[in-house]
């Protein structure tokens, strides 16, 4: 009871609020959930109420009382606290109220990972503005449907996912948030392309801390905690620039065989000095981008691995003086060496091994297991080692790294390669452990439609292989129906869709035609019969689309259509193959693939033909083999097809997806959430100059697709011979 | 010959040969090859034909080309005057009668009926059929056509005809070498060697992200405008983000990169 003796010493509650603060304590401390509880939230109330107002530490007790029923004592004694640390940062009345409702949410939902919401409250609200507090809680209470615990895990940050959420918001440095710059600064700087990626969040610590490079690839730690936006954003490219400098100068590999862990560190940090200067030779800013990163200090104990700091800032920067004689040796001998042949990476091996031999007779202590490479720009330099055949060094995650990467390199259209396949990154090279894994992965977020936030890399697709149908199946695609072609191609070429093109010589126009102008006065001068066609005006003459279809291939697609004549999927593979038909006949270029998706890790894209390639029968034979099962994750999907579509380079480039409706999957109850999520990846794809249009099978009443298309970029097809009716609709909105 | 003395180069321009392109170009001359010059933008194209306008002595037409530039707009039309219709020789024809150098500059960009206009010049036959005026005009014995294109950034619908590009002899033009760049720069902008050398090497820089987001990387053309702005005072920074950085790419990520890549040259 010493604290209500406490707080009625000096209440902090106001005097009209006092009547209201004794009826919640005592609701608290009589309703059984013992001392501790009470006490808890006894003792955070006050603070509370100086800190975030007196209505709220009452409404508080509330709270209390649902943690206590909900997740049990333990939890409900966090709750006062975790609201006080909030409230440190959470300054704004609404902002802790919403705080509230969040946490009363997922006691609700999910009492069994409260406790882990609350335990890690300190450095979630620590990373997290308000509205971002949200669309986190909504994204862990999402993560149940993928197994119980996850929601707890989740929580505990201990997911890829929370972490991402909690590194990558806007505004803050995360990797995520810097990767579109530092990637061409990494390749501005070296003419490099690896592939970059972030550690996975169950990586051993050091590596999770340290960047790292090897198998043709770049690991980058998902943030750089402790240091401010800015410095982080440098931070970031003095360590790609230190990659890159290992990679341009850092000719082969140095064996490992027979070096202990503290040589292996000093040649380490010798040849980090070496492709530096040799670097800073080309580059000489980079020499200040690193040297600010410099920050260890002649003073303070001479451990052995301050000593290797020093040691490394002395070889950095010229100006740094330090009396301590191990520096001034590897200072010494280093510069000696560099002098005398600066391309001999053996240097570093010399000298390592000498300054490896001084620590030694120092007696000094070295952990290899502690050891973390200084400054932070620095890779963990296991890259530059080879340690033999029994190498458990963990492979850099590919999955990452396939971003931004072909499997195949492609022609475009144009002949021309397209972005984004440079020869460094040839991602087909990468080698993953098994069958399933060998499928490219691409990671997309996912719109949180009730939050107004994105998740960062929620969802994961994959480029699945299609296998071919049937052959009987096949030869009636080729087959069917002619006449239905035949209409569809004379409708696409009569479509004009290109840039506006001047047209002189005519009867009417929007200007006059000088030079008809010209010789119809000279022809009326001369006595002869003037041509009156004196007017110009401009005009679509070609047509310049490229076109995408994407065929919704998810379980529903399976049912017969209202009218019972065939599958929904039939009717896709049906049209798809008329409108493909047409169009190669024309020569537009084209693509196809399908999709389904089974839980956000598994979207499933599956090409059936890309641009460039021909429309033939083992094209053909893909569309017969797609077949109907798992589900329809519309956003992930659209956003992957639209990095296709968006290499193009036609004037108008045309997404036109055909499905039967709902987007659902199996991780998600609330199909409100991936219709807000497809709406919002529309807009994207809108935004970046892409149309996109759908055509919906069978009745369109009850279908979520004009909510997420538009009313009028929605079609509705009930029969395939409809096809050539439905479609102009779309090529005539195009033309404008 | 006074009609063209407007066009006649008096003094030298500056051009640095990178390879052996001048001599390459006086004996397609000698035989009145015509000639296409290759090369990204901004890589001396044209001052290549000034230079060389000015070695041979002969004065140089310049026709910048457009989608909307026709035939006549070559050749000539008739014009209305007090008296009745006069007709006004174009450019084209100007230096076939005069014996000029004709330099088409970015052919590609004119429709493709426009540019047959040069077959019957550009073969044995050397004339200039003037078909509204009823007049076939033969090259003057100096006359020569060049012309420029840049493979990087047309599109299928914008590419020379087979029977066109057949007819010339072509000159490859890429940036020239840094050590080569560099004195370009010091001549043409002014500035001191290792100022020329930095501005060379966050070219460098930029033309690696070629492909990877740029159409094209920093043009030596660029080079020496920032190099201008260096010698007027500017800081090298700043000068480089007006020249080399803004102008090149709308995309904040790429100006952040290139920004950082600059940081790293100084």
């Amino acid at each position: 009871m010493t604290g209500r003796a406490r707080l009625d010493d000096h209440n902090p509650f106001p005097p009209a609020w006092r009547e209201r603060w004794r009826t919640a304590e005592e609701r608290i401390a009589l309703a059984g959930y013992g001392d501790m509880v009470t006490d808890a939230y006894r003792a955070a109330a006050g603070a509370l109420a100086m800190s975030a107002g007196p209505a709220l530490a009452i409404r508080l007790a509330k709270t209390v009382s649902l943690a206590a029923i909900r997740s049990g004592r333990r939890a409900a004694c966090l709750v006062p606290e975790a609201a006080l640390e909030t409230s440190a940062r959470y300054r704004q009345p609404e902002d802790m109220d919403l705080w509230v409702a969040q946490v009363e949410e997922v006691l609700r939902k999910a009492p069994e990972s409260a406790l882990a919401l609350l335990e890690n409250m300190g450095r979630i609200v620590g990373a997290l503005p308000p509205f971002a507090f949200h669309a986190f809680v909504r994204a862990g209470l999402a993560s149940r449907a993928a197994g119980s615990g996850q929601a707890s895990a989740f929580f505990a940050l201990e997911t890829p996912e929370a972490l991402r959420m909690l590194g990558g918001t806007p505004g803050s440095t995360g990797f995520a948030t810097l990767r579109g710059q530092l990637r061409p600064y990494m390749t501005a700087l070296w003419g490099l392309c690896p592939p970059i990626a972030e550690p996975p969040p169950d990586a051993p610590e050091a590596m999770r801390r340290r960047p790292g490079l090897g198998g043709g690839g770049v690991r980058m730690p998902s943030s750089y905690p402790g240091f401010p936006p800015e410095e982080a954003r440098l931070l970031y490219r003095a360590a790609l620039a230190h990659i890159g400098a290992h990679r341009r100068h850092t000719r082969t590999l140095f064996p490992a065989k027979g070096l202990k862990p503290l040589q292996i560190a000093l040649v380490s940090l010798i040849e980090d000095a070496r492709v530096e200067r040799l670097a800073a030779l080309e580059m000489p800013g980079l020499a200040r981008l690193w040297n600010r990163f410099h920050v260890a200090r002649p003073e303070g104990p001479p451990l052995a691995i301050a000593l290797m700091a020093r040691l490394s800032r002395a070889l950095a920067d010229p100006a740094y003086e330090d009396p301590h004689g191990f520096v001034a040796k590897g200072r010494a001998l280093f510069e000696e060496a560099f002098q005398n042949d600066r391309h001999d990476q053996q240097l570093s091996r010399r000298i390592g091994g000498l300054l490896g031999n001084d620590i030694g007779q120092m007696r000094l202590q070295f952990d290899p297991k502690t050891y973390v490479v200084q400054p932070a720009y620095r890779d963990d330099n296991l890259g530059i080692w080879d340690f033999g055949p029994q190498d458990d060094q963990a492979p850099i995650e590919m999955e990452a790294m396939l971003e931004g990467a072909r499997i195949e390199q492609q022609q475009g259209e144009d002949g021309r390669r397209e972005q984004g396949d440079a020869g460094e990154s040839a991602a087909g090279r990468l080698v993953t452990p098994n069958d399933e894994d060998a499928y490219p992965r691409f990671r997309y977020p996912e719109f949180d439609p009730v939050a107004g936030q994105y998740r960062p890399d929620w969802c994961t697709v994959r480029e699945y292989p299609v296998r071919p149908g049937p052959p009987a199946l096949v030869r009636a695609l080729e087959e069917a129906r002619s006449d239905i072609v035949d209409r569809l191609s004379s409708m696409i070429r009569a479509s004009r869709v290109s840039r506006q093109q001047r047209v002189r010589g005519q009867m009417e126009g929007d200007f006059l035609d000088v030079d008809a102008s010209i010789s119809a006065q000279i022809a009326r001068r001369a006595g002869d019969l003037p041509d009156n066609r004196v007017y110009g005006r401009h005009e679509r003459r070609a047509r310049d689309m490229s076109v995408l279809l994407l065929i919704d291939c998810s379980r529903s697609t399976t049912d017969r259509l209202p009218d019972g004549s065939s599958t929904v999927l039939e009717m896709e593979r049906l049209s798809t193959a008329f409108l493909a038909r047409a169009m190669t006949g024309l020569d537009d270029p084209f693509a196809i693939a399908g999709f389904a998706s089974n839980g956000r890790e598994d979207v499933r894209y599956m090409r059936v033909k890309d641009f460039g390639q021909p429309f033939d029968r083992p094209a053909l034979g893909r569309l017969a083999g797609l077949t109907g099962d798992f589900s329809t994750r519309l956003g992930a999907v659209l956003r992957h097809a639209g990095r296709d579509l968006a290499r193009q380079r036609s004037y108008r480039r045309l997404l036109l997806v055909v499905t039967d409706g709902e987007p659902s999957d199996i991780d998600v109850d609330d199909p409100a959430h991936l219709a807000g999520d497809a709406r919002m990846a529309v807009r994207e794809l809108r935004r970046e100059g892409l149309d996109v249009f759908c055509i919906t099978l069978g009745s369109n009443s009850a279908s979520s697709a004009p909510q997420i298309f538009g009313r009028r970029q929605t079609l509705c097809l009930d029969s395939v011979n409809r096809l050539p009716t439905v479609l102009p609709g779309i090529y005539l909105s195009l033309k404008s | 010959m006074t009609i063209l003395d407007a066009y006649r180069i008096t003094r030298e321009p500056f051009y640095r040969p990178v390879g052996r392109e001048i001599e390459l170009f006086e004996a397609a001359y000698a035989s009145r090859m015509p000639v296409m010059l290759k090369g990204p933008t901004g890589c001396g194209k044209t001052r290549f034909v000034e230079h060389m306008a000015w070695r041979l002595g002969r004065p140089l037409v310049t026709v910048s080309c457009h989608e909307d530039m026709t035939a006549s707009d070559l050749v000539g039309r008739f014009l209305l005057d007090a008296e009745g219709t006069v007709w006004h020789d174009g450019p084209l024809t100007l230096a076939v009668r005069e014996g000029a150098i004709c330099y088409l500059d970015e052919i590609v960009e004119a429709r493709q009926d426009t540019t047959v206009v040069i077959h019957s010049l550009t073969d044995d036959r050397r004339i200039l059929p003037l078909e509204k005026k009823n007049e076939v005009v033969t090259a003057h014995a100096d006359f020569q056509v060049v012309i420029s294109y840049n493979p990087g950034y047309q599109s299928v619908l914008k590419d020379l005809k087979e029977s066109t590009k057949q007819r010339f002899g072509a000159l490859a033009f890429a940036y020239p070498s840094p050590a080569v760049e560099t004195e370009i720069v010091m001549r043409e902008a002014g500035v001191e060697r290792r100022m020329a050398e930095t501005l060379v090497r966050i070219a460098e820089r930029s033309r690696n992200l070629k492909g990877h987001g740029l159409e094209e990387g920093a043009s030596t053309r660029m080079l020496v405008n920032a190099g201008l702005l260096v010698a007027r005072g500017v800081p090298v920074e700043e000068a480089c983000q007006v020249a080399m950085v803004v102008p090149i790419t709308d995309d904040p990520d790429l100006r952040e990169a290139l920004s950082g890549a600059i940081a790293a040259c100084l």
